[in-house]
């Protein structure tokens, strides 16, 4: 009797260590994680305020004697030449994300809904095909693309890059937001279509409401994609003037000297947006709106 | 309100059938309720008439218009679904008010039905909460709110209780009941839960794959059942089924069993057993026309208790009888242990024949 009383809690007690010893490797991965994706950011932004000199000396200064924010006025200072470069090429980077954007949205809402929906000869198969491209390396698809947007005239065009850019997207985004509708219960169509909603209207008034977050999710998603993608712009672009922001930062300062700060500074400036956005726009991916519609 | 009539309806999806050439007529302000077990087609049937689903073939009527082509949101209908179906991004008023939206009422008027529907169903309290925030009494009764509030022409409910704990069930079963008596609405309710089709229906529409059994009050239904398997689904526990053997003996008709035991048929139930299209007749009788007894009497069957579950005021055995299960209910003070011979005494009066080849009931004439 008394013996089982004694272990109980010593028992008690080392699995309780074990717990907590799981949960400090967690902790300690999770910090190593940290430091290995904060510091190259932290890096990057004490770099982009110190001066050209101070950026290449060694051993380096971890926090810049005298921090400048010349870099940033020269990039967002339009008279100048490399301001006037970087701006456009930002607007470039701008244009073509937001219109990829937009056209996926509006080409994955409707797909994936009749994915989730209805049912059509071919289903399956036409399913599965959208994902096929996204199972081999994007390279694959850089020569066929080049000669496709040569035949179409479409060379040297941001055109080229947005329809390049739906392919990868629109694929996701359709698997993305199927996944979604399909976790909208029928029967609130159902109920909205006898309530006197046509079934576009119950699409619009009571799908599309609880799939937001689902299609911002599915914008960020191809947003960033754009936003940062290098080859194809490196490779169907070639007029300085129509540059996007990755190739335009890498070719502008390899060509002129390697301006470390204003390069830093730059590569700030272009991840602005995508974390802004993140900041924004986040607590939709949280937020589970259908909770307590219905019960499973 | 309004009346419904299915002709010959049938839905096919490829070669399968779901629905079988089904026809029923709901009569103004009747509650009718399908009722069978998973997969016989009663909520395929529901959808039908609510026009959620295309038709193969038939008619449905519902007050006067033939509404086979049109929309659900055209046939003057409203429908309370097992999961609810409230819209979650909208609050309890906006839940209600929006069939009424939909049809355009002015903006003072929809105010006034949703705030009258809240009062009837005791939930002006909740009007501005989210569905999330209601506990499922509550939500059901937005759903039943929310089917209210246009004053439709036909109720049509789809297992309203399935998702609610027993004690809430009975309750809201008694408030649907009320809210069928007060507004004389015509409702159709799926359900495959015999006992609420029992308990709540004027007329049971009972279906088994996809063809409807037998349509009648439940009264009728209990009673006179029209084959086995009607007879085994209403009622519980259910009716038990024992194949026998009919044969003539000393000029008298008797039914015998495999095991060697025999009885002596009544008249009318000699005329019945008669009818049959082979010698196969199955014996059904109910646990309550059952007698139990102790020891050998006259007439009475022996047979094996098996399982003795009492329930407070009544106890019921199980016992093996040719191989098929038999239910009997004793009143509590009559004491069986399992495993003990007993002796079965079935009631001609009440006892039902069944062919034991088309399963079809036995008439006397």
């Amino acid at each position: 009797m008394s013996t089982t009383a004694e272990t109980a809690p010593r028992a008690l007690s080392r699995r309780r260590m074990r717990v907590d010893g799981w949960r400090w490797t967690g902790r300690i991965f999770l910090a190593f994680m940290l430091l290995y994706t904060a510091v190259p950011m932290i890096w990057m932004l004490i770099t982009s305020i110190k001066s050209g000199f101070a950026a290449l000396q060694f051993p380096p200064q971890w926090w810049p004697d005298e921090p400048t924010l010349a870099s940033y006025e020269k990039l967002l200072d339009p008279q100048n030449s490399v301001g006037q470069d970087f701006l456009r090429f930002f607007w470039n980077s701008l244009f073509v994300s937001t219109v990829t954007t937009i056209l996926s949205v509006i080409v994955a809402v409707p797909a994936a809904y009749a994915f989730s929906r209805f049912s059509f000869p071919g289903r399956n198969f036409l399913f599965f095909a959208v994902l096929l491209r996204n199972m081999f390396p994007a390279v694959i698809f850089l020569v066929p693309l080049f000669i496709l947007m040569r035949l179409l005239g479409l060379m040297n065009t941001h055109g080229s890059l947005i329809l390049t850019y739906l392919t990868f997207g629109l694929p996701l985004a359709i698997w993305l937001l199927k996944g979604f509708y399909d976790n909208i219960p029928v029967q609130l169509e159902q109920a909205a279509r006898i309530d006197g909603a046509t079934r576009f209207q119950a699409f619009i008034l009571i799908v599309m409401p609880l799939s937001t977050p689902g299609i911002i999710a599915t914008a960020i998603y191809s947003f960033i994609g754009a936003w940062n993608e290098y080859i194809y712009a490196y490779t169907f672009l070639t007029k300085n003037d129509q540059l996007t922001l990755p190739v335009g930062i890498q070719r502008f300062f390899s060509e002129n000297t390697t301006d470390f700060p204003g390069l830093m500074a730059a590569s700030f400036m272009m991840s602005v947006p995508v974390v802004v956005l993140f900041l924004v726009l986040q607590r939709y991916f949280v937020r589970a709106l259908t909770e307590g519609a219905v019960k499973h | 309100m309004a009346y419904v009539v299915l002709k010959d309806l049938v839905k096919s999806y490829g070669s399968f059938k779901a629905v079988n050439d089904v026809s029923l007529t709901v009569n103004d302000g009747e509650f009718v309720a399908l009722v069978g077990p998973s997969g016989c087609g009663k909520t395929t049937t529901l959808n039908l008439v609510a026009g959620l689903i295309p038709m193969t073939s038939g008619d449905i009527v519902i007050g006067d218009r033939v509404v086979n082509d049109l929309d659900p949101k055209d046939r003057d209908i409203a429908m309370v679904f097992q999961n609810y179906a409230l819209y979650p991004q909208k609050s309890v008023y906006k839940n209600l008010a929006f069939p009424l939206q939909m049809r355009k009422l002015p903006r003072d008027e929809i105010d006034k039905k949703v705030k009258e529907a809240a009062r009837v169903l005791d939930m002006t309290h909740l009007l501005e909460r989210r569905p999330r925030e209601l506990s499922g009494g509550q939500q059901q009764r937005v759903a039943l709110g929310r089917a209210l509030v246009r004053d439709p022409a036909v109720f049509l409910m789809d297992e309203p209780l399935s998702n609610l704990d027993a004690k809430l069930r009975v309750q809201m079963r008694s408030e649907i009941k009320r809210f069928h008596q007060d507004l004389k609405a015509t409702i159709i309710y799926v359900t495959h839960d015999q006992l609420e089709a029992v308990t709540m229906a004027d007329k049971m529409a009972v279906m088994n794959g996809g063809y409807l059994q037998q349509y009648d009050s439940p009264a009728q239904v209990f009673a006179h059942p029209v084959n086995m398997f009607v007879a085994s689904f209403i009622g519980s526990p259910a009716m038990s089924l024992i194949p026998l053997q009919a044969s003539t003996a000393n000029g008298n008709s008797v039914l015998t069993s495999a095991e060697g035991w025999s009885f002596e048929l009544s008249p009318r139930n000699a005329r019945k057993v008669a009818r049959a299209t082979t010698r196969k007749v199955v014996l059904g009788a109910r646990h309550s026309t059952i007698k139990l007894r102790n020891s050998a009497v006259p007439g009475a069957i022996p047979a094996k208790a098996y399982t003795v579950e009492p329930t407070g005021d009544v106890t019921f055995v199980q016992a093996f009888l040719s191989g098929a299960i038999v239910n009997v209910s004793v009143p509590p003070n009559i004491a069986v242990a399992p495993d003990e011979q007993i002796w079965l005494e079935f009631d001609q009066e009440r006892m039902h024949l069944f062919d034991g080849e088309t399963e079809m009931a036995l008439k006397a004439d």
